[in-house]
């Protein structure tokens, strides 16, 4: 028998099985006609990731690496490397996020693209104004101006509005 | 007729109408390489402009723009990683790869010439099946359709990988796509699923950012970790220079193509089906056309196949959809819904009315899209050195830009905050199923097939059975095949 070995693949069907739960149990509740599909789908996906758990728990040393047909990440990249620079890119989209819900997306944009260009990518200062100045541009022009996007203006800039408009 | 046919032509060739449809072409161009604006939004966008114009000016305007959309949405998805249209999520899968490896140009070469193949297939598929397909669309109800979806999602599911682990997987990967498109107010009794006492969620989750995070932020990601351009370091001069091979997997691929153009055809005369499901069937089926078990194992990897499949499928559905849509006044999509309603600012009615006393124009359409994805792609080949050295720039460079593309692709779509939210948390999602190998394109059809719930009467009509018995045959395929196989070479342990 092959030894149990843990690991991320594992986590994911035991999430996907209690999740599924999760849907049977609220779908329980609800009238036959509401809750037929996600009662079927609940449970299938439930015995589904349940297999999937137990046959990637047994599997033998190597077999996770079956290939889905879809995009690969990169394996070439040191892997405490590629760890670092995954955390730091989930970062700086996250922090991309709360730029726009903060300022909204008029500063957020300009924001973003020079920070990132001048602390992540460590270009020079024209290219970086360059692109900055010219992504700007493109959002503004195509999407405010020429498709009168609503565009939100973000927490702070909303709380300095109110207050502008009180003094 | 045939004098229909070629007033048609006639039409299109005059002064006024040829320029609008090159003012549509070149607007449909930017709308399909950037994503977040839809080929349905743009037309939208566009129909105010039409009220001074004639029925002969304004639908090659407006279809000279919506039947192009796909043929460069296409680029974005090859070069970029990002889906540039809904339309053209499945090409990502080979493309992107393609391109990482350094041949952008090839895959460039066959996605431009299979959707000229399949942008041409559709407008003559338009042009002479209205008569036959009348009894079809007709027959088909609600039920069908769903049975339909089902074979979209049991062609993906056993195609998502390799042998019964990649089909649990992928039926994993469909029933979760599935279970998330279940949020939202039910349509049938007014319950609210899941939707956590969030007014945003009574709609159920849009289908833009979540395919945007689903399948853009892990190659973001990638990319940002590989630290290279995406090409990686292949030299610029070599970039390009697959183009004439890409076209010439054309035409090695050509019955693969043909026949995925008539699978994107056949799908998109079907109302409510359209371009998200017909890619991803021909997909699968260019996957199927593989002959051994290694060749298989390269779809994903990037197979030229992968990229042939798509490409012609989600044109010439275009052409195909009109055929509900001009002729028993039934919208085939979002798009084709919109473009009824420029039918009706202009003073025509779709149905009978367009197979007779305008017949000249429907042919004229159906010219309009043949010869504005002509021009597109010749375009596209003239500029498609440019278009692949993009891929050769600094990932640092490239990736505040496609990020900001993602953000506002995805706002847009219902210009609600609530949408990024969405982008992070399946951008989140999105990375790690492609880190722990889950397909994600069952996911997107599981989400598409979520969308269209019925009771359970149904389940006994004739041509539910039927399409349920295909739907069967797709997902024991690969099994029954290797058995053969096993039969012919001796299992490998026996040797």
């Amino acid at each position: 028998m092959s030894r149990i070995r843990y690991s991320g693949r594992h986590v994911m069907s035991f999430c996907l099985a209690a999740i599924s739960v999760g849907v049977v149990i609220t779908a329980l509740k609800w009238p036959f006609k509401t809750a037929l599909f996600p009662v079927i789908i609940g449970a299938s996906v439930f015995f589904l990731s349940l297999a999937e758990l137990l046959m990637s728990l047994f599997e033998k040393e190597g077999a996770a690496k079956q290939s889905a047909m879809d995009f690969k990440l990169s394996e070439d990249v040191d892997k405490a490397v590629a760890v670092r620079r995954t955390g730091l890119t989930f970062g700086w989209i996250f922090a991309f996020f709360i730029l726009i819900l903060f300022f909204g997306f008029n500063i957020a944009v300009p924001l973003f693209v020079l920070l990132y260009l001048k602390i992540q990518g460590r270009e020079r200062w024209p290219i970086s104004i360059i692109l900055t100045v010219g992504s700007w541009f493109f959002f503004w022009g195509l999407f405010v101006w020429l498709l009168d996007t609503p565009m939100p203006d973000g927490w702070i800039v909303a709380i300095l509005k109110a207050i502008g408009s009180q003094s | 007729m045939l004098d229909a046919f070629i007033d048609g032509l006639l039409i299109n060739l005059q002064l006024k109408p040829f320029l609008y449809m090159l003012i549509g072409c070149t607007i449909g161009f930017w709308v399909g390489i950037l994503p977040g604006i839809g080929g349905g939004t743009t037309l939208a966008l566009m129909l105010p402009f039409i009220y001074k114009m004639t029925p002969q000016e304004a639908f090659p305007f407006l279809l000279g723009m919506h039947s192009v959309v796909a043929t460069t949405g296409d680029i974005t998805s090859v070069l970029f990683g990002i889906p540039g249209e809904a339309t053209t999520v499945a090409t990502i899968v080979d493309g992107y790869p393609m391109a990482k490896k350094g041949e952008a140009g090839r895959a460039l070469g066959a996605v431009l010439m299979s959707s000229l193949i399949g942008a041409l297939f559709g407008a003559t598929f338009l042009a002479f099946t209205i008569p036959i397909v009348r009894p079809l669309v007709l027959a088909f109800g609600s039920p069908e359709m769903f049975m339909l979806i089902i074979l979209g999602l049991t062609c993906i599911a056993t195609l998502s990988g390799h042998g019964k682990r990649g089909l649990l997987l992928g039926l994993m990967s469909g029933g979760f796509g599935f279970m998330v498109s279940l949020v939202g107010q039910d349509r049938q009794a007014g319950i609210l699923r899941f939707t956590f006492g969030q007014l945003y969620l009574w709609n159920g989750l849009s289908i833009i950012p979540v395919m945007v995070g689903l399948f853009a932020i892990p190659e973001i990601v990638d990319l940002a970790v590989r630290g290279t351009a995406i090409a990686g370091n292949v030299e610029l001069g070599k970039l390009g220079k697959g183009v004439r091979e890409g076209i010439r997997d054309t035409f090695r691929h050509f019955w693969l193509t043909v026949r995925c153009s008539l699978i994107g055809s056949l799908i998109g005369i079907l109302p409510g089906l359209g371009g998200g499901v017909a890619q991803w069937v021909s997909y699968a089926h260019a996957a199927q056309s593989a002959k051994t078990e290694e060749e298989r194992a390269g779809f994903g990897k990037g197979d030229i196949r992968g990229v042939l499949g798509p490409g012609a499928a989600n044109n010439s559905k275009e052409g195909a959809g009109l055929i509900p849509t001009v002729a028993f006044g039934i919208p085939a999509g979002s798009g084709m819904a919109i473009l009824m309603g420029a039918f009706f600012l202009l003073g025509l009615v779709p149905g009978p009315d367009m197979l007779t006393k305008h017949l000249t124009l429907t042919y004229s359409m159906v010219w309009t899209i043949a010869i504005s994805n002509v021009l597109i792609v010749a375009v596209c080949l003239l500029f498609i050195n440019h278009l692949a050295s993009l891929t050769a720039i600094r990932g640092s460079l490239m990736i505040p830009i496609i990020l900001l593309l993602c953000f506002i692709g995805a706002y847009t779509s219902n210009n609600n905050v609530g949408d990024l939210i969405v982008l992070l948390i399946f951008g989140g999602i999105g990375y790690l199923m492609v880190r722990y190998r889950w397909p994600r394109p069952p996911f997107i059809l599981g989400f598409i097939l979520g969308t269209t719930r019925y009771g359970a009467a149904w389940l006994i009509r004739p041509k539910v059975i039927i399409i349920f018995l295909i739907a069967a045959a797709f997902a024991l395929y690969p099994f029954i095949q290797k058995r053969f196989k096993k039969e012919d070479i001796g299992e490998p342990d026996k040797i």
